[in-house]
Parts: structure tokens; C-alpha cells; sequence
């Protein structure tokens, strides 16, 4: 468990983790990314992600914010139909009202 | 030395087995190992799961529990949000029972569980380690437990390629899809370096950390099973063979060739004290025909399907694995091919689109009914039985199962695509899976009884954890097969019933101590001064 998965996580402190969450499940990808994940970073455009890559993301985040079974459905579907690509700031915000 | 070691087999049956290990004109004995393990051993076929899928099966030999307890019933997990279906893929965590893996570990015994389905998170509370299956490669660091073995198999294993070794995706989706010749060859072949990886792996483990438990699944029998069936299957096998089809049938011999060598070097490695077992979740035969249950119901009006807007995405999506339909005007409907199962939408509330609860069970009948009448151009039945999920998938998880669960004549598994007629015939037979599978036993310790009658896939656990020395908790499902082991070893080591397994959230490694583990803790802790 990770001692900042704790209720009310400050918005800076959400960002931040999740970024380090990224850069942990990216770290031995074949990725051209040679930039600094920020809030406007894309998981398709900018960093390769393919679907199933979306899908081991949302364990992850879940294994690193200590929550199981949060509604990803509200961030990945959209008028019944998945979304083309996410931010890091999309997943943020999302993570702030759940967390 | 371990004292049990493990061997999964994806897929196998005996249908092939019998056959490599029998001296064949112009071929000889592929597998002469599995040959002498069979005469020396007792084997079984093993009934899988009612779906009989590698998720679920695969998942109740790793509990001892059936889907309705451990909650598993596809590949795919699909939440019905009311009026739009969210889909995801089930991991380790769906899983509500305890692993084989986490009860020997708190009880002091230190396991190994490499390329398992649905032990990816790793399983709390391991002692030892876990190499997960069916894991794409840029996810595999991730999931290995402990962290830092990823990085001594890449330091250690001499051409240790995650690459080559793990899951991937859009590969294995081909072992569902009609191949060229050229394609067909080469999906066998690039088989055969995956499985040389996962041996690697398992002869690293053996050799360094050994473990009281060794467990190693071999999945490419699957694989190779679901493409190139034609040439393994004794009835199908061309006798007189075009050039393409004898290289075919070669490279399938290679692959079992190569199984039977690692095999032989892991029994080797796990010293002459220990019992090994095999089993695979399910087992093979052909499929003759494809039933497309979504535009059959679809004909029978309950199923909508989706608008197509033509777009590049609507494409794409309608040539997935999962059911595109139009949620509120469907009432019955096919999720996914794997799990060759009919959900049934019940509105919620009044108004909600979907069948009224009261109407339900009437609902039901009609629909099997519906589904009974179907009959390919011969006139013969195409679905020989349904299954309600009361009846086969008792539990607490029921409700994730699918209302229905077809068998088909041939055991195939459904199309959903939106195409007709409903039922054609495949111009080539393909491999699909039967609900018997293998299950086998050799080593000191076990009868030479050859084979036996036929086991439960929840056997498995129980006969694992008894072998390595443990009590079979009394909530398992399954039960040892006392023919499988010698009256002698047998009356030395009965077996013992113990508590019940531990519901997630009581799991804490290192309980249940002996009472000699627990006098060395006392001597440590006074030792150490924390006890007068």
C-alpha cells in the first residue's frame, strides 16, 4: 500500500503520483517519449498506449491508490463508446473525485 | 528438490496425447517421457469447468472452487451500466477465493507459480514467487513477484527475451481466426520459442530458489491445438499429405518433441523424491460448424443490433470479440465467443428497458426453447444442451455468470458476428476445446494404476496441497483421488481435512504456525530481548 493513498489526496499531490505510476509502467517500453510527463501528456498520442495497455493501467493506478474497483467506466466511456485518448490531467481530475 | 511439482498443460487431451506417445510409422515415439510416465503413473480425464475456457478452469484449479465461488467466467468482464455495457478484462483480483499458492505460503511452505492465468497482481501474501501468463510484455516487470526477479531472469537466464516469452494479444487472437497456409505455419512456430522461454524460467526457479510447491504451465498445446488441429488429430490426419501439410504436421512434432524434453528436465531438477502432477483445464476436439447465436436471436427478435455510421471505429468495433448491439432494444444477447453464454436483460426498474423480473422465468423458457430448435442444413441439433446458471454455477458470484451456457454438438464455441445464415459448415475442422481434459500422477508415492476414473477439475487443488504435505481445507470443492496414490504412501500420509480457506481480507502469511515454529519464534524473540 502506498502511504499516499490516504482520503482527500491534494490534486498536486494525485498528479504527482500518478505520473510516477506512468513512468514506473512505461519504464521498459519501446516508447519515442523522451519528453517530462505534465497534465497535458496523452496516453495514445504521446505515449503509445494501446488498449490493452489502458486496461493493466487501471490495475495499476487501483494497486497504487490502495482503492479497488473504482468507476472507470465514468473516464473511459463517453455516450456509450470508449474515448479516443486520455491526459494525465483527464485521469487526474477523475481520480480527484474519487479519491 | 521440491517435494511437488506442478505441470500445467493448456488444452491437452488424449486424444493427441495418446498419440505421441505411441511409436507411429515414420515419426516413432514423439514423446517417449510422457510415454514412460504413463505407464509408470495413474492418470484420469479431468471434467473441466461448465464453460470449459481457460479463465474460469484455470481459476478453479488454482482454488479448488468452482466459477460461482471464485466469481471467473470468461476472459472479458463486462458490467451492465444500464443502458451501455462497460468491458474489461478479469485479473486476479475477480478472484474470491484463496489461491492454492497463498495457502501453502502461510503455512511455511515456499511455492513457484509461473505463466498461470490470473495471477496477475501477483496473489497477496507469496511465499516465493510468481511469474504470470497471459501478461503482454511491457506488463510482465510489473507483475512478477518479487519485483527484483524480472531483473535477475534478464541478469541470469542466458537469452531471456519478455518478448518472446509473454502473452500477446493480437497474436493469440489468431488462434480464433481462419489462417492462410503460410500464417497457419508460421502462428505453430512462433509458439515453439515462447514455450522454450517459460522452461527456461522454470529450470531458473528450480535450480535457485527451490520450492516446496513448483508449479509451470505450458500453453502453446492450446494454441497450436486451436490452428492446426487437422494435423493432430489421429481421425483428421491427412494419410496421404501435400508438402504443406506434412511441414505442418512436423513443426506440431517439434512442439511436442521439445514439451516432452522439458518435461523430462524439470522431473529431473525436482529430485526423485517428488510427486509430479499434470493437468490441463480442458481438453480438444474438432468443430465442424460455426453458430452465430447474436443473428440467430437477432431473427427471433431479441436482439437489436447496433447503427454502423460507417466510421473507421464502428468498423473496427464490429469486428471485435465483444457484442456491439443496441442496448435498449435488446433483451437477450451473446457478450462475448469465450463464453459461449446468453445474458438476459432485466429492467431494474419499471420502464427500464429489458425483461419485466416477474416475466423472467417465462422469458427463460421460451428463449431455450428458441434455442433448442436450431438445426444446421442437416437437420441435426446445433445445441445439444443448455445450462441455467443456478444449476451449474452455484455461489455467491452467480450473478456474474450468463443466464444460459450452450453446449454445441460439436462443443465449438459462438460466433457474434452480424452475418448469415446462421449456422454454416467450416470448410476445414477446427480445434476447439472438450470438457474433458488430463490429469495425471507419477513418482514415488503413486500407483501404476494407467487410467482411471474420470476426476473434477476442482481435484486438483485438494491432490496438490495434500502431495506437498498439507491439510485439504474443508470448504474445497474437489476432493484427493485416493487411486491415484499407492495404498503404502497413502496409509503413511492420509489425508487430513483443516480449516476452511481464508476470504480475502484474512490472509495474513504466517499464520497457522506449527507448534515448533512457534517455540523457534519464542527462542528468537528472547534472544532478541523482546520477551521475559
Amino acid at each position: 500500500m502506498n502511504d499516499l493513498a490516504t482520503p482527500s489526496m491534494a490534486p498536486e499531490a494525485i498528479t504527482a503520483q500518478l505520473i510516477a505510476t506512468l513512468e514506473d509502467f512505461t519504464a521498459d517500453w519501446d516508447s519515442e517519449f523522451e519528453g517530462v510527463m505534465n497534465s497535458d501528456t496523452k496516453l495514445l498520442a504521446d505515449l503509445s498506449f494501446e488498449s490493452i495497455d489502458i486496461i493493466q493501467l487501471v490495475v495499476a493506478i487501483e494497486e497504487d491508490f490502495g482503492k479497488r474497483k473504482l468507476p472507470f467506466e465514468k473516464l473511459l466511456m463517453k455516450d456509450g463508446r470508449y474515448v479516443d485518448d486520455l491526459s494525465i490531467g483527464q485521469i487526474s481530475d477523475f481520480l480527484a473525485q474519487q479519491l | 528438490m521440491s517435494k511437488t511439482l506442478f505441470i500445467g498443460l493448456d488444452g491437452c487431451t488424449y486424444t493427441v496425447l495418446n498419440e505421441m506417445t505411441r511409436e507411429l510409422p515414420d515419426e516413432g515415439i514423439t514423446m517417449p517421457f510422457m510415454k514412460s510416465v504413463m505407464e509408470a503413473g495413474t492418470r484420469a480425464k479431468l471434467a473441466s469447468t461448465p464453460n470449459p475456457l481457460t479463465p474460469p478452469a484455470w481459476a478453479s484449479i488454482q482454488t479448488g472452487r468452482g466459477p460461482g465461488h471464485h466469481g471467473v467466467f470468461d476472459f472479458i468482464r463486462a458490467e451492465d451500466k444500464g443502458g451501455e455495457i462497460y468491458w474489461t478484462l478479469y485479473d486476479s483480483r475477480d478472484i474470491d477465493c484463496e489461491f492454492i499458492w497463498q495457502i501453502a505460503s502461510r503455512q511455511g511452505k515456499k511455492v513457484a507459480a509461473l505463466n498461470f492465468p490470473l495471477t496477475a497482481p501477483a496473489p497477496e501474501n507469496v511465499n516465493g514467487c510468481v511469474v504470470p501468463g497471459f501478461i503482454p510484455a511491457k506488463h510482465l516487470r510489473r507483475n512478477t513477484y518479487p519485483r527484483e526477479l524480472f531483473d535477475r531472469m534478464k541478469q541470469d537466464i542466458p537469452g531471456f527475451d519478455p518478448k518472446e516469452l509473454a502473452w500477446d494479444f493480437d497474436n493469440e487472437k489468431q488462434a480464433m481466426e481462419k489462417l492462410s497456409e503460410e500464417d497457419t505455419e508460421s502462428w505453430v512456430r512462433y509458439h515453439l520459442p515462447r514455450e522454450e522461454q517459460w522452461f527456461r524460467v522454470a529450470e531458473y526457479i528450480l535450480r535457485n530458489d527451490d520450492p516446496d510447491l513448483m508449479a509451470v504451465m505450458f500453453d502453446g498445446t492450446d494454441k497450436i491445438q486451436h490452428q492446426a488441429w487437422a494435423y493432430l488429430d489421429p481421425e483428421l490426419v491427412p494419410a496421404d499429405p501435400k508438402p504443406w501439410e506434412k511441414r505442418m504436421r512436423d513443426v506440431c512434432l517439434e512442439y511436442f518433441r521439445n514439451l516432452d524434453g522439458y518435461i523430462k528436465r524439470l522431473v529431473e531438477l525436482a529430485g526423485p523424491d517428488a510427486q509430479v502432477f499434470f493437468a490441463s483445464d480442458h481438453g480438444f476436439t474438432a468443430s465442424t460448424e460455426v453458430l452465430r447465436i447474436n443473428a440467430f436471436l437477432a431473427d427471433k427478435g431479441y436482439v437489436k443490433w447496433a447503427e454502423s455510421d460507417g466510421s473507421e471505429q464502428a468498423l473496427r468495433r464490429e469486428a471485435s470479440d465483444f457484442a456491439n448491439l443496441d442496448w435498449a432494444g435488446t433483451t437477450a444477447y451473446c457478450r462475448t465467443p469465450s463464453s459461449n453464454g446468453i445474458n438476459i436483460r432485466v429492467a431494474a426498474r419499471p420502464g427500464d428497458s429489458g425483461v419485466p423480473p416477474e416475466q423472467y422465468e417465462s422469458f427463460r423458457e421460451k428463449l431455450i426453447d428458441d434455442l433448442y430448435s436450431l438445426s444446421n442444413e442437416k437437420g441435426e441439433p446445433v445445441v445439444i444442451d443448455v445450462l441455467k446458471r443456478e444449476d451449474w454455477f452455484p455461489g455467491k458470484h452467480m450473478e456474474r455468470a450468463p443466464d444460459l451456457t450452450l453446449v454445441l454438438r460439436d462443443h465449438g464455441f459462438v460466433s457474434i458476428r452480424n452475418f448469415q445464415p446462421v449456422v454454416i459448415q467450416r470448410e476445414v475442422a477446427a480445434g476447439t476445446h472438450h470438457p474433458d481434459g488430463i490429469f495425471m500422477a507419477y513418482g514415488p508415492g503413486v500407483a501404476a494404476s494407467g487410467m482411471i476414473e474420470r476426476r473434477q477439475i476442482v481435484d486438483v487443488a485438494p491432490t496438490l496441497l495434500h502431495s506437498v504435505g498439507l491439510k485439504v481445507p474443508k470448504d474445497f470443492e474437489g476432493e484427493v483421488p485416493a487411486a491415484f496414490f499407492s495404498e503404502q504412501w497413502l496409509a503413511q500420509n492420509p489425508v487430513q481435512h483443516g480449516p476452511k480457506t481464508k476470504a480475502p481480507g484474512e490472509r495474513q502469511a504466517g499464520e497457522e504456525m506449527d507448534e515448533k515454529e512457534k517455540q523457534q519464534l519464542m527462542e528468537q524473540l528472547q534472544m532478541l530481548g523482546y520477551m521475559e
